[in-house]
């Protein structure tokens, strides 16, 4: 194998030279009309996420005691403490809304999936009402035993979607899971992009090539 | 400008099955050499505005792609089992939408190398295998993937990798500002005496041909691009075909039969419009460009008298040879911000184990780049690893997302004749007509190729100072979205479905051109190549159509 000559002489260099500040101040400069339209575009976005974001007017597919154990779980799939979980995330509204529309398909599985979950809750703790009125040991120490199966695999996915996914879709509310995570909302950015590359100098060809 | 609107009784030179990286590019091609081209796309046609940041209908709902309820796809791993619908998305990934799998695709674009096209010839057969030569050479090709960079639109370093195929032209565009995640791929890389480079990507690093550059919004994999940045097809072949005035893109009409007559030419295709009404249209000649999956189902779907086992298969060769690319990737976490959710998936590559060693005691090779799933639900989904997947640990992986990312090894599939898109005997479409029935099981030289370029993007992200490192499970496929090999190019009508100019072998005015034509499965990166591909085939069916070869 053999390589052609570097057809792009000078303007390869001058690239090699800039590239560590070419995409900033005046990356923008030349960039501002099209930035300005994505932009204009993520505020129609976020402006429909908001008139869809859902008001909260009650349960469609769960019952209240379902809700409340749905909830419980999901509390426990990502805790609330310094930064907001689940609970705080609404995610069991995600999951009512799930379940009453977009994933119905799935729904008559997990209602049943939640009544055994509950059921062998109640066989071993006969003195609780509930898996949500159970203290947080309790929780953790019975999810424990059923973390593998399908319906707690169907719960976290549900609590993940539901605390990760556009607000229009009744959790991540207020974009809170978004937040706890470090991910910012936004259509366009800018370099640099995170602390690595702020003092990136440029890419260093290679001498030869490699035997 | 006035886009052409072909009348319904009238008979076009070509009917273009499918409007994506392949199809567009041929009723480009074919259009520009002043042939009359009616363009079909069984989904709509978006607009940039119509793109969301919706990860839950892009991903988990299949908003632009092909869709488990109205076309479902069955899967097994080997013929000896019966195929079942499975849960979730189809296994076969691809977008239904003017332009494509072309607006959801990554945009890696990596050419291929001069040894993709006759590894066969320098490691010799591999038993139980498909493997072949192709009956062209990367010299060939190598005008046409130029072509690509410069008419498509990519950003790239020429000459930057070190194993670089000889090429003609530098990129039109310098490569994309470098994240964080390819700074320390590439000091790792480095250390450990390997050569990472700018990777080459199908998207504007500054403006392009009337489109704007890229403003780094993230949503590259699974989305469609809403600063036209992107170098869909939606945005680039497909207006220029119609602003030849010789090419009309007929959206929401699905194929779903190619037609022939009794000399065994084909007379045009029947499609379904948006409201399901069947009609037919006329043509000289037909080009499917489908993509790997549909392409078979409409040849296989398209039984006659004289084709009896579906269109010009005579080799028995359609559909067989599904291949998907391994791979698989290392997670780490560093000290600081990353923030690899921001801007394109992937800014550095290396291709030192781009070859094939017969030292490793397998056959294979592949790339390796810094990555991440970079939306914020499917990274979560994927979080974990060997930690805890619920309770505070989960939560603190998920508060590590902005200082974590993924390096990725992307490698060869063998071809085997089992790996296979056939009928449903049983499953049919919301329109009536067979489904898609998938048959997958890697060759475990595939599964070796994968664990060890997951090897070296271990060593490459521990070089690099990663806090923790895990590895993905090395997992057989259970579905794809590079839709490789099913009716492969070869100049034996007894084994291939395709000539080296892309006509079938048993219908003369039959064309098929998408990844369906490739012989070997390159190492991950399919796109760059079958669009140049594309503008080889259409040069070369323009030519035929003119000297009324066809």
């Amino acid at each position: 194998m053999h390589h052609t000559e570097d057809p792009e002489g000078t303007s390869r260099r001058s690239f090699l030279l800039s590239s560590g500040s070419l995409f900033t101040t005046a990356w923008l400069g030349t960039q501002w009309a099209a930035i300005t339209a994505a932009a204009h575009h993520a505020a129609d976005m976020a402006a429909a996420d908001l008139a869809a974001a859902p008001q909260w007017t009650g349960f469609r597919f769960l019952s209240e005691s379902e809700s409340k154990d749905v909830d419980a779980i999901a509390a426990q799939i990502v805790p609330s403490g310094a930064t907001p979980g689940a609970r705080e995330a609404h995610a069991v509204y995600f999951v009512d809304r799930a379940m009453s529309t977009f994933f119905a398909a799935w729904s008559a599985e997990f209602r049943a999936g939640l009544a055994e979950f509950q059921s062998k809750f109640r066989a071993l703790h006969p003195d609780a009402t509930s898996f949500a009125a159970g203290g947080a040991g309790t929780q953790t120490a019975f999810l424990r035993t059923v973390d593998q199966t399908p319906f707690f695999e169907t719960a976290r996915m549900l609590t993940v979607l539901g605390m990760f996914c556009s607000p229009k879709y009744g959790g991540n509310t207020e974009g809170i899971g978004w937040k706890m995570m470090g991910f910012e909302d936004r259509h366009a950015f800018a370099p640099p992009f995170g602390h690595y590359d702020a003092n990136y100098t440029g890419f260093v060809p290679y001498p030869e090539k490699p035997a | 400008m006035t886009m052409r609107r072909f009348k319904p009784n009238e008979t076009v030179d070509f009917v273009v099955v499918g409007s994506g990286a392949a199809g567009g590019v041929v009723a480009r091609e074919l259009s520009r050499a002043g042939l009359t081209v009616l363009c079909f796309e069984q989904g709509p046609r978006l607009s940039p505005a119509d793109f969301e940041h919706d990860e839950l209908k892009y991903w988990f709902l299949s908003g632009i792609t092909s869709d488990p309820i109205s076309s479902p796809q069955t899967f097994r791993k080997v013929p000896a089992d019966t195929a079942k619908l499975p849960r979730g998305p189809n296994p076969l990934m691809y977008a239904r939408l003017v332009g494509g799998s072309s607006n959801h695709y990554t945009a890696n674009f990596w050419r291929f190398h001069e040894i993709d096209f006759h590894e066969r010839s320098v490691y010799g057969s591999i038993p139980g295998t498909a493997f072949a030569d192709w009956p062209i050479s990367y010299r060939e090709l190598e005008p046409y993937y130029t072509k690509v960079e410069w008419e498509v639109g990519v950003s790239g370093l020429a000459n930057a990798s070190p194993f670089d195929p000889p090429r003609s032209k530098p990129y039109p565009m310098p490569p994309m500002p470098v994240k964080s995640s390819g700074v320390l791929m590439e000091a790792g890389a480095r250390k450990l005496g390997l050569h990472p480079y700018p990777a080459p990507l199908a998207i504007a690093s500054q403006p392009y041909r009337g489109r704007p550059a890229c403003v780094h919004c993230g949503f590259c994999m699974g989305f469609g691009c809403e600063a036209r940045a992107k170098s869909s097809t939606l945005f680039t072949m497909i207006p220029e075909a119609e602003a030849t005035g010789q090419c009309e893109v007929r959206a929401a009409s699905y194929v779903f039969r190619v037609e022939t007559d009794s000399a065994g030419r084909t007379t045009g295709v029947h499609y379904f419009d948006a409201d399901r009404r069947p009609h037919f249209q006329k043509a000289r000649a037909v080009v499917l460009s489908a993509n790997g999956a549909e392409t078979a189902r409409l040849l296989l779907n398209s039984t006659s008298n004289r084709f009896p086992h579906g269109l010009a298969n005579s080799s028995g060769m359609v559909g067989k040879h599904l291949m998907f690319n391994q791979g698989a990737g290392v997670h780490a976490v560093f000290e600081h911000e990353i923030n690899d959710y921001k801007s394109v998936q992937v800014t550095r590559v290396l291709h030192d184990f781009y070859d094939a060693d017969p030292k490793r005691g397998f056959y294979g090779g592949g790339g390796i780049d810094a990555r991440i799933n970079p939306q914020p639900g499917l990274w979560a989904m994927a979080a974990g690893g060997d930690l805890p997947t619920w309770g505070p640990e989960f939560k603190s992986r998920l508060e590590a997302f902005p200082r974590s990312t993924m390096s990725t090894g992307h490698c060869t599939s063998l071809p085997l004749e089992a790996n296979s898109v056939s009928l449903d005997p049983s499953v049919k479409d919301a329109w009536g007509i067979p489904a898609i029935r998938v048959t997958y099981k890697d060759h475990p030289d595939d599964l070796a190729t994968a664990k060890f370029l997951q090897d070296r993007s271990y060593e490459i992200m521990e070089a690099a100072g990663a806090q923790k490192l895990w590895r993905e499970r090395v997992e057989e496929n259970s579905g794809g979205a590079h839709l490789l090999g099913t009716c492969r190019m070869g100049d034996d009508p007894k084994t291939s479905v395709v000539d080296k100019y892309h006509r079938t072998h048993d219908v003369r005015n039959l064309f098929l051109c998408d990844g369906s034509s490739f012989v070997t499965s390159g190492r991950g990166q399919p796109t760059m190549t079958i669009q140049a591909l594309a503008f080889r085939a259409g040069d070369y069916i323009g030519q035929f159509a003119k000297r009324n070869e066809i």
